[in-house]
């Protein structure tokens, strides 16, 4: 019954809700990595290779608003669908700070790992790209992200 | 005898497995495939699944303009006429002139006005969509200016398809013009700089003389040299020296003109036929070196 509540509502309206913001409404570091938290969560329901499949989804969509980084953000969120499925195993915790230490330690990971494949040209300097800003935006989205599945973790939790 | 075989929770984890080495094959072959099939899966997405978040993207920019100050409109609408009056007995002067001297008219220009879509997603910094594409006779390389509280250039168009375009600004690592100084004095080459964080980008004029002169609040243009940007945009204004270099080339800090985070209307300088067929003829030598370097410095 979660399962099925967290991925047919919770996950799609993640991913409008981001698409909507930061598309839409052009909004960028003043709105979550929404697409992040809808990702990460679905990962740990539907296992390493659906993971991997909604990751490189994911990352097309935002690919396609990037020209001269195509692919990277595919790359990086295919390995967070692996990884973030991965957690499964290691990991069986259900609290809220698990899961906000899961959602920041997934950010800061798919900025480093866009920011290593996105190439010289386009990457902003490390320290301000991952320490600084990326740090602030992993908070931001892991805080998001639990308040939003706050009543998901609270009626049933995992087994 | 009975055979080995792997249990349903061995067999799951084993495909499960597969399939994610297959979407991360996929994702690296992705990255590595030519730009122009990018492009195209790119354009796909953006014509079929994320259409309608473009969509409340212009319908926004299209309410914020309605929304505008019908007063500061009218002192624009103002100023433009007191321009073109002043500008008219010149375009005449102009004309008799070239009749005189028997040059033939300059390359014109025509300008389509266009909504920007500024994008928040990882990857699309310092890019903007336009609204209108190749229909309109929008191409790659043709220069993007400010339509609203002047003229400044904003950048170029990388990519044009039929509805859309998509364009770099001038905080856009790729992005260079030749500039000169507004009385075309010094010549030089802008660049951006990137910051430390993304409010930190500069802009810079690099490859000048050292023994050329340049005042702090010299207006810097476009100078038409190698035939992308109409002569005499305005790019940004000198702040101060930035680098010398030996004893012979130096660089200049620059103010933007236009701040492109706040920009929602622009105009795209859509290249006449004139240019082409000038730019034909050079590149077929039909032209002496000397004169078509003057050609392309004059009206490029």
């Amino acid at each position: 019954m979660r399962r099925s509540a967290l991925l047919r509502i919770l996950v799609p309206f993640l991913v409008v809700l981001h698409l909507l913001l930061h598309v839409g409404l052009g909004l960028a570091g003043s709105a979550p990595d929404l697409l992040l938290v809808a990702l990460l969560l679905a990962a740990r329901e539907v296992g390493m290779g659906w993971g991997a499949g909604l990751g490189l989804f994911f990352g097309l969509l935002e690919d396609s608003f990037s020209v001269l980084a195509f692919g990277a953000n595919g790359l990086a969120l295919t390995l967070l669908g692996v990884v973030g499925a991965r957690t499964r195993d290691l990991f069986v915790g259900d609290s809220t700070v698990f899961y906000f230490w899961y959602l920041a330690a997934g950010k800061l990971l798919r900025d480093l790992v866009f920011w290593v494949v996105a190439g010289g040209g386009v990457r902003e300097p490390f320290v301000s790209a991952i320490l600084l800003e990326g740090s602030v935006a992993a908070v931001y989205a892991a805080l998001v992200g639990v308040i939003l599945i706050l009543p998901f973790l609270g009626r049933n939790p995992l087994p | 005898m009975a055979r080995y075989s792997d249990s349903p929770e061995e067999g799951r984890e084993r495909r499960s497995l597969t399939w994610a080495v297959v979407f991360f094959l996929l994702s690296v072959i992705l990255l590595y495939l030519p730009p122009s099939l990018q492009g195209q899966i790119a354009a796909g997405f953006r014509a079929t699944l994320l259409r309608p978040f473009i969509l409340t993207q212009e319908a926004v920019a299209r309410v914020q303009r309605r929304a505008e100050d019908a007063s500061q409109l009218q002192a624009q609408l103002d100023s433009m006429a007191g321009v073109i009056v002043s500008q008219g007995l010149l375009a005449e002067e102009n004309r008799r002139l070239r009749g005189t001297l028997g040059i033939p008219d300059g390359i014109r220009q025509a300008f389509v006005p266009a909504l920007v879509i500024r994008l928040g997603t990882v990857g699309s910094e310092s890019m903007f969509l336009l609204n209108v594409g190749a229909e309109k006779g929008i191409k790659p390389g043709d220069p993007v200016l400010m339509r609203e509280g002047g003229i400044g250039l904003v950048g170029v168009v990388k990519e044009a398809r039929r509805g859309t375009a998509i364009g770099i600004d001038w905080s856009h690592p790729d992005f260079r013009a030749s500039a000169m100084t507004a009385d075309g004095g010094v010549f030089g080459l802008v660049e951006p700089v990137r910051g430390s964080f993304r409010e930190e980008d500069r802009l810079l004029i690099n490859g000048i003389p050292l023994y050329e002169p340049v005042e702090a609040g010299a207006l810097i243009v476009t100078s038409g040299l190698g035939g992308v940007y109409p002569r005499g945009i305005p790019i940004g204004v000198v702040e101060e020296l930035a680098d010398q270099e030996g004893r012979w080339r130096k660089a200049y800090w620059l103010r933007p003109v236009v701040e492109v985070g706040s920009l929602t209307h622009v105009l795209v300088v859509v290249g006449g036929r004139e240019a082409e067929e000038l730019w034909g003829l050079f590149m077929e030598g039909r032209l002496p070196a000397s004169d078509s370097s003057g050609a392309g410095g004059e009206g490029g």
